[in-house]
């Protein structure tokens, strides 16, 4: 047996789904034409799946900013900064992030992965203990496995269970960390954070927020869900990424606590990883100027997911709880979920798959990211062919007054607080995003 | 086997069923992921409901040295007398 025998259930899943036609982990783009359309398969296709936020892939100012940083500086730093040392734009970045989020320290990664990783890791060791929704991002299990500290998994932004299992360790000594989402990047639902800080000041832990997917999306001037819920003051780490709304790649913590600065010679992925290149910090540099500057490109995102959310919703189809610029359309069984996401990509429109087991109770999703540079004419168009589409499979009736699936807020959320984790290493949507 | 060790096997067993949906025959002797088809969302799962019904914590990592359902019930003595 060969050293990749181990593999073989994964593969023989992954060729029942291509023979279905349908290969969504390795999609082709022959080219990307703005934040929102690129071609495939020398068809012209609107994009729903990108997680482009402010749709700022193609801002003028960032794309000169970071060719000139380039004519300047370079393609690349060739090592890490312990080793090769920082340029002045690591200083600019981190102090332009820790300005947005009036903290104090900032540290910068070469991926929003790794920040998690690098922090996870790094804060808590074996005498401590760390605490992360059941439906964590990959890059947050993934931390707790590169890391020493005990790990207890509560139900899915459910502030009692985390109470309940931070009370059984109450007496043990060590710190203790909460990590949770902003948003969470399967159904596009967020966290109670409010309750989730009661419980943390309670038990005198830490807490940590993922804004990855919020940042730029949430809270009057886009710092996140921590500032729509007024708590940042309690939030003692927040973590990001620059690939979603800020349009690169890379990512940060930042936090106001003492002693901070020592994790640049005790994290393990920021110290052993080339640093980030300047064409890279400078075009982020620029995205979040903007995204402080441009508030409207927030205000357009909102009404955006508003019309995409509301318009599947009205049409019959089962989706998230909440209305975040994530809408996922739910669908109970996966084959037909496969094939949809298939004519979806052949009439133009490209979104993101995620198959069980990277969804909860065995269901798929067809998962879109709305972007503020989608047009209304781009979102009425998505809601029509999705809803052609999902006449054509039997999801819907043929009157859109009739919702086959009436599935109430309060209901999806006790659903989702008992469900299965979201990704974790394996299947579908796990570390998509 | 003592009686103790049976009720506490009775007990894994109704867990086990609420977090797989099905009727589960346990044996001390079975591999937890190979026997009963746990995959390793399936198994953290487990092991939250786990959790609840004895009111203990079983960090991750012990689980992670779990094989057998033995072990899994040798893991919550030990936790539970430590409790």
């Amino acid at each position: 047996m060969s050293i990749f025998g181990k593999f073989a259930a994964l593969s023989a899943r992954y060729d029942r789904l291509k023979q279905s036609g349908a290969d969504p982990f390795s999609v082709k783009f022959d080219d990307i034409l703005s934040s929102v359309e690129g071609v495939v398969r020398g068809k012209k296709t609107l994009l729903f799946g990108t997680n482009n936020y402010l749709g700022l892939t193609f801002d003028e100012v960032a794309m000169e900013m970071s060719a000139d940083a380039i004519r300047h500086h370079g393609t690349g730093t060739t090592g890490s900064r312990i080793a090769n040392g920082s340029y002045k734009v690591h200083a600019e970045l981190e102090r332009e992030l820790a300005d947005f989020y009036r903290r104090k320290h900032c540290m910068v990664f070469s991926t929003g992965y790794q920040a998690n990783l690098g922090m996870i890791s790094t804060l808590v060791g074996k005498d401590d203990h760390l605490f992360l929704d059941a439906d964590s991002h990959a890059s947050i299990y993934d931390g707790s496995r590169l890391g020493h500290a005990p790990v207890v998994r509560f139900r899915h932004n459910n502030p009692d269970d985390l109470a309940k299992r931070l009370r059984r360790l109450a007496d043990q000594p060590g710190d203790k960390l909460i990590v949770v989402e902003g948003i969470y990047s399967m159904l596009g639902d967020t966290a109670p954070l409010k309750e989730f800080v009661d419980v943390k000041r309670e038990y005198g832990a830490y807490l940590m927020v993922d804004e990855a997917h919020s940042m730029g999306v949430l809270g009057r001037d886009g710092r996140g869900l921590a500032e729509r819920e007024g708590v940042e003051d309690d939030v003692d780490f927040v973590v990001g990424t620059f690939s979603k709304s800020l349009a690169s790649v890379g990512g940060f913590c930042v936090s106001s606590l003492e002693g901070f600065e020592i994790l640049r010679l005790a994290s393990r992925p920021y110290m052993f990883t080339a640093s980030l290149p300047p064409s890279i910090m400078s075009s982020t540099i620029s995205a979040l100027k903007t995204l402080r500057r441009e508030p409207e490109r927030r205000t357009k995102l909102t009404a955006n997911s508003r019309r995409f959310y509301n318009g599947l919703r009205g049409a019959g189809f089962n989706v998230g709880p909440e209305c975040t610029p994530i809408v996922a359309v739910i669908i109970d069984n996966p084959d037909i979920a496969v094939a949809f996401w298939k004519r979806l990509l052949e009439e133009g429109m490209y979104l993101n798959l995620a198959l069980p087991p990277a969804t909860p109770n065995a269901s798929a999703f067809l998962r879109s990211s709305v972007s503020a540079a989608h047009s209304d004419e781009h979102i009425d168009f998505a809601i029509a062919l999705m809803t052609r589409i999902g006449r054509e499979f039997g999801l819907l009736p043929n009157e859109t007054n009739v919702c086959p699936f009436p599935v109430s807020a309060e209901r999806l959320g006790a659903t989702a607080a008992t469900a299965r984790a979201l990704p974790t290493a394996v299947g579908a949507g796990a570390g998509m995003a | 086997m003592s009686e103790e060790k049976n009720e506490l096997l009775a007990e894994i067993s109704e867990v086990l069923e609420t977090v797989v949906n099905r009727r589960v025959e346990l044996r001390t002797d079975m591999n937890i992921v190979n026997d009963l088809g746990l995959d390793s969302i399936a198994v953290m799962n487990f092991c939250m409901a786990l959790e609840d019904k004895f009111d203990i914590s079983i960090p991750l990592h012990d689980m992670a040295s779990v094989v057998t359902v033995d072990d899994l019930a040798k893991t919550i003595q030990a936790l539970r007398s430590n409790a």
